[in-house]
């Protein structure tokens, strides 16, 4: 595999706007700190921040309740942490949730599930075992994956994560 | 006024009543021990339960809440629920929702589970955490008459408030559901689009 570029955080912001991206719902990650920066900086999509993950994902079920299309911004290991609300929101729930997990530490010349730190290397042989599809975007050819996973997860009702494969420029 | 071992406290009945008194259009989230009843007394197409994902009833609602300011939320949440995740306090304090009505049953044990007392249930006080987190306001009632004397003033306060309601256990437990099979689907799987559209109808 080639190695996993940088994607500039204008890009990825702009792709979220295109995506109809109307919230972004947070646990501060610092492998996507500089797309965290621009959005508050921006403020033209509302940025709400929760204190755990699982919070995060009530609120964008709630905000999706409500009429609205959220995204959440979360770390591997915040994946790890809201395993319960993902499931019991997220899948039991049926709603269309959009992940952003950011690799943080990720070897980025290695697959994610190739890498040796153990929170890179579970992310996606978790999300298998949760059957929630995931895509990975190593580069700005990856970038139309954004708005195929909110595809997705209109398509099957549940949740679909893309994982950041380097930390965002 | 009724009494319990610690104390004088009120009936989860009496508690839910002085609420559904007050009933016209706001989307209520319920958890746990208090679901039940809630149906029975005063469920409408802008109720929703949490069952199953431990303390998020609050957020979920803070969530309803953002996308439609103009929707007075109630959260019907229970003290266990609440402490599974605590830190959810200052998150709905800093987002500050105006019309956000945050009742804590307060009865001190995990009532579905078998009564077993929650962590500081003889010390700790949620209205007060709720106001150190950042809440407009934080109340707490330890009978039923008190409360409903109050409840007109606060539900007109700019929230997010929080009431912590000193509550008997029902001793109710949890009526566990026949295993799952390949036709069922969650209940929040089936009413959260009938809240959602009844919303819509009135955006």
């Amino acid at each position: 595999m080639a190695t996993a570029q940088s994607i500039p955080a204008a890009t990825l912001y702009e792709a979220l706007r295109e995506a109809g991206v109307t919230d972004v719902v947070a646990v501060p990650d610092t492998h996507q700190r500089s797309l965290i920066d621009l959005l508050v900086k921006t403020g033209a999509i509302p940025f709400i921040q929760a204190a755990t993950e699982d919070e995060a994902i009530a609120i964008a079920a709630g905000l999706i309740i409500g009429g609205r299309r959220p995204v959440l911004q979360i770390q591997h290991a915040g994946l790890y942490a809201c395993v319960n609300n993902l499931r019991g929101i997220g899948i039991d729930g049926e709603f269309p949730l959009v992940l952003l997990v950011g690799l943080l530490g990720r070897d980025v010349a290695k697959p994610p599930r190739d890498n040796f730190d153990s929170m890179v290397r579970y992310a996606e042989p978790l999300l298998d075992a949760l059957e929630i599809p995931h895509v990975l975007l190593d580069g700005l050819g990856d970038i139309p994956r954004l708005a195929e996973a909110f595809r997705m997860a209109g398509e099957r009702s549940g949740p679909v994560a893309v994982l950041v494969g380097a930390a965002t420029a | 006024m009724s009494m319990s071992e610690s104390g004088p406290c009120m009936s989860l009945d009496a508690a839910l009543h002085a609420l559904a008194r007050r009933r016209r259009d706001q989307v209520v989230v319920a958890t746990m021990t208090a679901m039940a009843p809630w149906r029975k007394i005063a469920a409408t197409d802008r109720d929703i339960g949490c069952v199953g994902f431990m303390g998020g009833a609050s957020t979920l609602g803070l969530g309803i809440a953002l996308a439609r300011p103009d929707v007075p939320v109630w959260i019907i949440d229970g003290d266990g629920s609440l402490t599974m995740q605590l830190g959810s306090l200052m998150t709905i304090a800093n987002a500050a929702p105006r019309r956000f009505l945050h009742v804590v049953m307060r009865n001190g044990v995990y009532d579905t589970s078998g009564a077993q007392p929650i962590l500081g249930a003889g010390t700790v006080s949620f209205a007060a955490l709720a106001e150190a987190a950042g809440y407009a306001r934080g109340v707490r009632f330890e009978d039923a008459e008190s409360f409903d004397a109050a409840l007109d003033e606060l539900i007109e306060v700019d929230g997010p408030v929080l009431v912590e309601l000193i509550t008997q256990p029902t001793g109710a437990g949890y009526v566990t559901p026949p295993p799952a099979t390949s036709k069922s689907r969650h209940v929040l799987a089936m009413t959260w689009p009938v809240l959602r559209d009844a919303l819509r109808r009135e955006a």
